[in-house]
């Protein structure tokens, strides 16, 4: 990892705020740290999820990632 | 008393098979949400569009999957599936469960949920239909805290891994699948709870090659119990099934409500092997054991003559699914044999397991299962992640290989020749 796990969260956390859509794959993070392993990013993402910065979107065969805030306010106007 | 007309569903009660429409009229006399689940199939029938709203934030907290939101979009006509989230739970190897275990699963699922079930899902999972967002985590903490049951796999995770009932009953299992399942579901909880692949990703264990979990079809990752050596002949027992000895009949007296005629070993043996590698010799049965495919026939014909070898372990073959984005695709076989054991922690699969992941995870694109990935990229790289050497296993037959592409560096001599030279030789 290029980055250390404060840095990377900060990232992975403005791309979950400033991409296009709320639900982001996990493989658009990898974008974040280019060298970090898979795994690791992964690993990050779930404690971010732990922490309340991200949440599960789950359309039940895929599972994505988001912003709270973001993706509540998506699905009241659905 | 019925809350929504629905005669079109009530077409489904006029046939002499079981109807889920009556099991959910039952259900609705205690579950009322089931009166609305039953109109609002009656309107899906009527449009011929559905009126599920499908995906969501609905989970339990820290996992990534085991719930799938179902919301009604028409919650203004039936309230009571304005929710109606789906929970998949982990099902015990070989679905061995316990009346008391199951008694205790349904009392919880009567308290939270609708009580409607699918026993069991196609991946193996106890399939629970019906739950309202608020009570999710109610129902989690009663079924982890009281039953000790686990959620299992849904979205980009580990999906909840299933076997068949292995040496618990089958003579023919050829390693312990239940065992393997359970330490394999355990060792990777993670990736089982919270998302780290493109796609959904399947293990299945079969004990033989008869594959009663279908792994061959149904899996990304099918460990199929085989043998390497000889298939074990008795025979003393093969003459009695071709004396038609009352004790000894073919298909262990599985198709005996009708009668089939005498018992003949040439036309219901011989002659349906697969690489033709049987023959009688007098009065005794002669196997070419280099060419058997372990097609298992002529062991499910006679089961009391012939058996597994005694060198077992499994074969895997990589990259199955069923057509949801894409066509459906069989596994290919990728490991020919590999010890499968306890004692080494399933060292034999988890190397491959974690070596796919690990590939997987970098190269395959969002949404695309291993065995797309393998297609896209071709088998030889597939082959060199792996650190697999192409072996004969890996094509059907010499000349036909639509996979192998030797590499300049391999061939002697490599690409270069004398084109003038050639020309001698084969004109134009």
């Amino acid at each position: 990892m290029a980055l250390s796990v404060e840095d990377l969260k900060k990232a992975i956390i403005e791309k979950a705020s400033k991409a296009p859509k709320p639900q982001l794959y996990i493989k658009d993070f990898y974008e974040c740290d280019p060298d970090a392993k898979p795994r690791d990013i992964k690993k990050i993402a779930n404690q971010l999820v732990t922490e309340g910065e991200l949440m599960f979107w789950s359309s039940g065969s895929t599972t994505m990632y988001a912003r709270p805030d973001r993706i509540k306010n998506e699905e009241k106007n659905i | 008393m019925a809350k929504h007309p629905t005669p079109l569903l009530d077409e489904l009660e006029k046939g002499p098979w079981p109807s889920f429409v009556t099991a959910l009229k039952k259900q609705a006399e205690t579950k009322p949400e089931c009166w609305d689940l039953l109109g609002q199939l009656e309107l899906s029938y009527k449009d011929r569009i559905t009126h599920w709203k499908h995906g969501g934030i609905v989970g339990v907290f820290g996992y990534g999957g085991g719930v799938v939101g179902r919301y009604s979009d028409r919650p203004d006509l039936f309230p009571g599936v304005e929710h109606f989230h789906t929970m998949r739970i982990n099902q015990p190897s070989g679905m061995y469960y316990t009346t008391k275990h199951l008694r205790a699963m349904m009392d919880l699922w009567e308290k939270y949920g609708s009580g409607v079930t699918n026993m069991h899902g196609s991946t193996g999972d106890m399939i629970l239909l019906g739950c309202r967002t608020e009570s999710l985590e109610l129902m989690f903490y009663d079924m982890t805290h009281q039953l000790d049951q686990d959620l299992g796999g849904s979205g980009s995770n580990l999906r909840t891994p299933s076997c068949c009932l292995g040496e618990s009953r089958c003579e023919w299992a050829c390693y312990d699948t239940q065992e393997a399942c359970y330490t394999l579901t355990q060792q990777y909880q993670d990736e089982l709870h919270r998302p780290a692949f493109p796609y959904k990703f399947k293990f299945k264990f079969s004990g033989c090659p008869n594959d009663c979990v279908a792994a061959i079809a149904r899996c990304d990752f099918a460990v199929i119990g085989t043998w390497k050596d000889e298939i074990r002949i008795d025979q003393e027992a093969v003459k009695k099934y071709i004396a038609n000895d009352p004790a000894f009949p073919s298909n262990a007296g599985a198709h005996k409500g009708r009668d089939w005629g005498k018992f003949d070993i040439q036309k219901e043996v011989i002659d349906l092997c697969p690489t033709h590698c049987m023959k009688m010799d007098g009065d005794k049965l002669v196997i070419d054991n280099a060419e058997c495919t372990r097609c298992m026939h002529c062991i499910n014909v006679m089961p009391r003559a012939l058996r597994p070898g005694l060198e077992k372990g499994a074969t895997i073959s990589i990259g199955a699914k069923a057509p949801i984005l894409e066509g459906a695709q069989f596994a290919t076989l990728v490991v020919p044999f590999v010890k499968v054991t306890k004692e080494d922690d399933f060292a034999g699969l988890t190397e491959y397991i974690e070596k796919i992941w690990d590939w997987w995870m970098e190269v395959g694109k969002n949404r695309e299962r291993v065995g797309e990935t393998m297609q896209r990229v071709g088998l030889p790289t597939f082959l060199k992640v792996m650190e697999i050497e192409p072996l004969p296993q890996h094509v059907k037959e010499p000349r036909s290989n639509p996979y192998i592409f030797w590499r300049e560096d391999e061939v002697p001599g490599g690409w270069e020749r004398d084109i003038v030279e050639f020309r001698k030789r084969h004109a134009a």
